[in-house]
């Protein structure tokens, strides 16, 4: 259950990422739902997302943004991601003023999240929160690796990418930056957060 | 998937790509583990072979299952949504899925990254039955069902292997403490991780039924939830169930 969820990370670089995903309710309001997606895309765009995609074509380290949007279907999902909030709120405020009314969710911190939302006047309708992971967790990687890979909700971006993408930084043959644009091209969805893997990739290799 | 090994030239750039670690090299050229593959397509999308060696290929029943379940780009013709997801809190202000005094809760079996057979998922759902929950009706792992009082899914996709698989329930909030103690009962018996979300709608004074019980359980959410805006329209109506 959500893809958006389950980002682990601290207070402090959990502080540059804010995931936003719309849809369609199935069967309810589905028709004309691939233009709006599309509007709520150029919106989000405007306002610099670090990564923006949808469901069924991709993100925008794989595709252009404008065939992404040209391309939407009613059934689909869009998502977007920022690294800071006031853009967040920029997009909301916008969001607002249009009467947007296709659902829109928002991922981040809790707190944070509800204040940015109170500041355009939305309320909160409901929440999803994660109580973390269990089971037999002696299979998971490190936390310095899992804190990446769980920007992909959907498991596409794999542990093993990660670890030779920490070992190319400490070789000098790629940049974080590029590095987390090699592991953002797997997560197909677009709520893959560059910045911010960038910034972990760059701790990682300095130890 | 399919991996053409007698033209793989051995740059081992592949194996890293698999989210399950399904590639591997064995006599200096690529081979796929056919049981522990999960069909999600990284490896042929990434298009990381510089002779393309991946072919993806439509996989014949049961093993459609780990396809459809694993590679996000696939509608699932059951739930119309892409992948194993469903549409949980994104769309609650319209559908009303999520209703006042119930908590909605997803097990994501196999998640972050390890993969689930579905004889682990069934240990959970049969483990909730138990404790009396409603399984979501729209949702991939209940419509494998063949009992949903009992949790049983299909004998013949029992050992198929996915990326994760999302067990969805709701149940009254006087039941959490009741399925959150079955859930780490479970979770001793089976040999894959999952993640657990609760998902609640938020009361008029901006708190969460879930915040008080969590709080004499000592668990403590992540710092960061997934908000739904309240945005969506026509909006369901709580008081009368429309």
């Amino acid at each position: 259950m959500t893809h958006s969820l389950h980002r682990l990370g601290t207070r402090e670089n959990l502080s540059h990422d804010y995931p936003l995903i719309c849809m369609a309710a199935h069967g309810i309001n589905e028709e004309g739902a691939a233009a709006k997606m599309g509007r709520f895309l150029e919106i989000c765009q405007r306002h610099g997302p670090v990564n923006l995609g949808d469901m069924k074509q991709g993100n925008i380290f794989v595709h252009d943004a404008e065939d992404i949007i040209r391309n939407i279907t009613n059934t689909t999902l869009v998502q977007v991601v920022f690294d800071d909030l006031a853009k967040v709120e920029a997009v909301l405020r916008d969001l607002v003023a249009e009467n947007f009314d296709l659902s829109v969710v928002v991922s981040g911190l809790t707190d944070a999240t509800r204040e940015c939302c109170q500041k355009v006047g939305l309320e909160v309708h409901t929440v999803s929160q994660s109580l973390g992971i269990r089971g037999n967790i002696s299979r998971l990687p490190s936390r310095e690796v899992l804190e990446i890979t769980t920007m992909c909700g959907h498991g596409m971006t794999a542990s093993g990418l990660v670890e030779q993408m920490i070992d190319d930084i400490k070789k000098g043959r790629a940049t974080p930056e590029k590095a987390a644009e090699t592991l953002a091209k797997p997560c197909e969805c677009g709520i893959f957060n560059t910045t911010r893997a960038a910034t972990l990739l760059a701790a990682a290799a300095a130890q | 998937m399919k991996l053409d090994s007698d033209n793989c030239i051995g740059c081992e750039l592949c194996p890293p790509y698999c989210p399950v670690n399904a590639i591997h090299m064995k006599n200096d050229v690529a081979v796929i583990d056919d049981d522990e593959c999960v069909e999600c397509g990284v490896c042929f999308r990434s298009r990381v072979c510089p002779v393309d060696v991946f072919e993806e290929v439509v996989a014949p029943w049961p093993r459609a299952v780990r396809q459809v379940m694993s590679n996000p780009l696939i509608e699932n013709p059951d739930t119309r949504i892409p992948g194993r997801g469903t549409e949980e809190v994104k769309t609650n202000e319209v559908t009303g899925r999520i209703k006042p005094g119930f908590v909605g809760m997803g097990l994501e079996m196999g998640r972050p990254g390890t993969g689930t057979r579905f004889t682990d998922v069934q240990k959970m759902t049969q483990g909730l039955a138990e404790v009396g929950v409603n399984f979501e009706p729209q949702n991939p792992v209940t419509l494998w069902m063949t009992d949903k009082k009992t949790g049983k899914i299909r004998d013949d996709i029992l050992n198929e292997k996915s990326l994760s698989a999302i067990v969805e329930v709701s149940f009254p909030i006087d039941r959490l403490k009741a399925v959150l103690k079955k859930i780490d009962e479970v979770a001793q018996q089976i040999d894959t991780v999952f993640s657990i979300t609760t998902c609640v709608k938020v009361l008029p004074d901006g708190s969460l039924p879930t915040d008080k019980i969590f709080q004499e359980l000592g668990i403590t959410p992540y710092p960061g939830s997934k908000n739904n805006i309240g945005i969506g329209r026509p909006r369901f109506n709580f008081e009368e169930g429309t």
